[in-house]
């Protein structure tokens, strides 16, 4: 018997149990659908965050210092201040290099403003004026080196009472008791996507204070992480080759202050998409896995209708038996029908799981991505649940007896 | 039918076959030494109680089943020696089964019925066509796309005549074809074989009925696995034989 014939005769059996066949599919649908739903708001999510990146299409890259955890997953950043101003001196000197910001994060107790008063919520971190890129700074203007100035993320803004705006002043507590007055210059939206946490910025000086002993034997202030803004963007693969290269080397005051298991690491923008990438991707296929779940229970539900089936037809294979068919013929027809079960329950899965992605994403304000390998994955593994599943009741019908069959009310 | 047959060459031949079952732990001889020759174009009735082995015999004769001993030889061919599936290709070639309960397939409408069989037979062409014309040799020329529920008891038997018809088979095996029907329906199919059995198709039918297996050439009255006498009716005159008492009280538990 040809395929088109077995097609034909195993949809005119589909089609004639409508209600037991939708139910039947249901299982496939949803799961093929949660599977879907998932990867697309994972990759729309991935592309937003990528977007927010590359939009800004910044020529900088960071360089801090990394551990592995004791537990061995993945990696943690380290706050030691081990870049000294003579390592910045020599960063910017290196071809390419247009600006390098120190950064460091000073320990700040609590921020007020008026009579409200935030308590360690707000992270300070002391840089220069070149950390910022111009668009990033969406109201007012960059604080000046020696001022007490600052600049303040709108998650941070909106912390006070009224919210605090340009002109706002705030006072800082300090660890050892004594209080600064700064006075905010400008609002910054973070380029790198997760400007989530609040955040306030102030000049390195006169704000951060913190001096080392260098391995050349003199006393410099020393940071916990640097930004390195290349010329531009045909410059940043070679700067990133001359900072690994020169921290590798013993001049660099860094390579000798940081502990043993300590890396130095430079991250480009690049980097940082690849990163948070990986990242979600894992997540998404952790979550999909789940779903994943509902699959089996689609299949379940199609090997236990597919045997009812059987049963039900045993005077039909009977028949088919008697008129020359073989079990190779009856075994084709009754797989072939739970492969078009599955086939359909994967399709109308994706048709359902794109349209409840594409809702999550229109609320979410997150671009439209259609996973397109998912897609052809899904129905592949829909095409083989239905031959997994369709496998036992058709081994079964195939060897029906067809005198018994015949005999079967 | 369009088969070329010489006179009284066998179409099917069944020398001393055996084959028991097992039910309750004893073992039942359903058929136990029979040997019976089929002529083609000859029309035969077998008649005999329940439990006679009457079906066993068909299904043997049909390749439903296999001999536990003798051969059976069904166009030429030993069915013994073919594999399941070669033996299921022999049936669909060259068995016409028309069963008592009609058999159609609930789904599928007349003409897709007739055409069942040939899609078993690949090299069959024209399928679609040649179901017509079958159903037209019925006379269901109007019935063509009809499900089976829709046609009557003597509709539906007509079909499953058409189809045993559909790969012009060497033997039509007809088990009780009229014991569903109305007397005058019943006549009516009867009347059809005859038909058949004019145009040369080789034909063996089991029924109960002394009135139906007056229609054949011969009847084989089976008893216990074995063959107890074999009546001949000459050229089959089914208004001579039917009046005829001693065919009729030799019908068994008809």
């Amino acid at each position: 018997m040809n395929l088109p014939e077995s097609l034909r005769i195993s949809w005119r059996s589909i089609a004639s149990h409508k209600l037991r066949s939708t139910l039947t599919t249901l299982g496939v649908i949803i799961g093929v659908a949660s599977v879907i739903t998932f990867m697309v708001l994972g990759g729309a999510f991935t592309a937003s965050i990528v977007g927010d990146l590359e939009s800004f299409d910044e020529p900088g890259m960071l360089v801090w210092t990394q551990t592995t955890p004791a537990d061995g997953f993945g990696v943690i950043e380290v706050d030691a201040a081990i870049y000294t101003e003579h390592d910045v001196e020599r960063l910017e000197a290196l071809d390419g290099v247009s600006s390098v910001s120190p950064t460091a994060s000073i320990p700040v107790t609590q921020t007020a403003h008026g009579g409200d008063r935030v308590t360690g919520t707000v992270g300070v971190t002391a840089t220069t004026d070149g950390y910022f890129l111009p668009e990033e700074i969406v109201d007012g203007e960059a604080f000046t080196a020696g001022a007490n100035e600052a600049m303040i993320n709108a998650h941070a803004a909106q912390l006070f009472d009224g919210g605090v705006g340009v002109g706002d002043e705030l006072t800082l507590s300090l660890p050892d008791g004594s209080s600064e007055t700064v006075t905010v210059v400008g609002v910054v939206e973070e380029a790198d996507g997760f400007g989530s946490s609040p955040m306030l910025y102030v000049p390195t000086d006169p704000f951060y204070t913190t001096t080392i002993e260098t391995p050349r034997e003199t006393t410099e202030h020393a940071y916990s992480s640097l930004v390195v803004v290349a010329e531009g963007p045909e410059s940043v693969d070679g700067v990133q080759t001359a900072i690994l290269e020169y921290f590798e080397s013993d001049e660099a005051d860094a390579s000798q202050l940081k502990q043993g298991d300590h890396e130095i690491a430079v991250q480009t923008v690049d980097d940082a998409i690849e990163q948070v990438t990986e990242i979600v991707d894992q997540l998404t296929i952790l979550i999909a896995g789940i779903a994943a779940i509902a699959l089996v229970v689609g299949s379940i539900g199609i090997a236990n209708i597919m045997i009812v089936s059987v049963t039900e037809r045993t005077r039909e294979i009977g028949i088919m038996k008697a008129v020359g068919a073989t079990n190779r013929d009856i075994l084709q027809l009754f797989l072939v029908e739970s492969v078009i079960l599955g086939f359909i329950g994967s399709v109308f899965g994706v048709l359902l799981g794109l349209g409840v992605g594409f809702l999550g994403v229109s609320l979410l304000e997150w671009p439209m991505v259609y996973p397109l390998d998912w897609i052809a994955i899904a129905i592949a593994v829909g095409v083989g649940v239905g031959v997994l599943s369709g496998l036992y009741p058709a081994w079964q019908a195939a060897k029906t007896d067809p005198i018994e069959a015949l005999r079967h009310e | 039918m369009t088969r070329e047959s010489e006179p009284n060459a066998p179409a099917v031949a069944a020398v001393d076959v055996r084959r028991t079952y097992e039910l309750g732990g004893e073992p039942v001889h359903a058929l136990d030494g029979v040997s019976l020759t089929l002529p083609a174009g000859s029309f035969t009735a077998v008649m005999g109680p329940s439990g006679s082995g009457k079906s066993t015999l068909m299904n043997v004769l049909g390749c439903l089943d296999t001999p536990d001993a003798g051969t059976v030889e069904l166009g030429g061919q030993r069915i013994a020696e073919l594999s399941g599936r070669e033996r299921a290709r022999l049936r669909g070639r060259e068995i016409g089964f028309v069963f008592q309960t009609f058999n159609l397939m609930p789904r599928l409408s007349a003409a897709e019925n007739v055409t069942l069989p040939m899609l078993f037979a690949p090299t069959v062409e024209g399928r679609r066509e040649r179901a017509r014309t079958l159903l037209a040799r019925v006379g269901l020329e109007d019935r063509v796309d009809h499900a089976p529920s829709e046609l009557s008891g003597g509709q539906r038997q007509r079909v499953a005549i058409a189809r045993a018809l559909a790969n012009d088979p060497t033997l039509i095996l007809a088990d009780e074809p009229t014991g569903n029907l109305d007397t005058a329906t019943g006549d009516r199919i009867m009347s059809l074989f005859e038909e058949l059995h004019a145009e040369g198709a080789t034909i063996l039918m089991v029924t109960h009925e002394p009135n139906t297996a007056a229609y054949a050439d011969r009847i084989v009255h089976v008893l216990d696995g074995r063959i107890e006498t074999i009546e001949d009716l000459g050229s089959g005159d089914p208004a001579g034989a039917s009046s005829d008492d001693s065919v009729a009280s030799a019908g068994g538990d008809a």
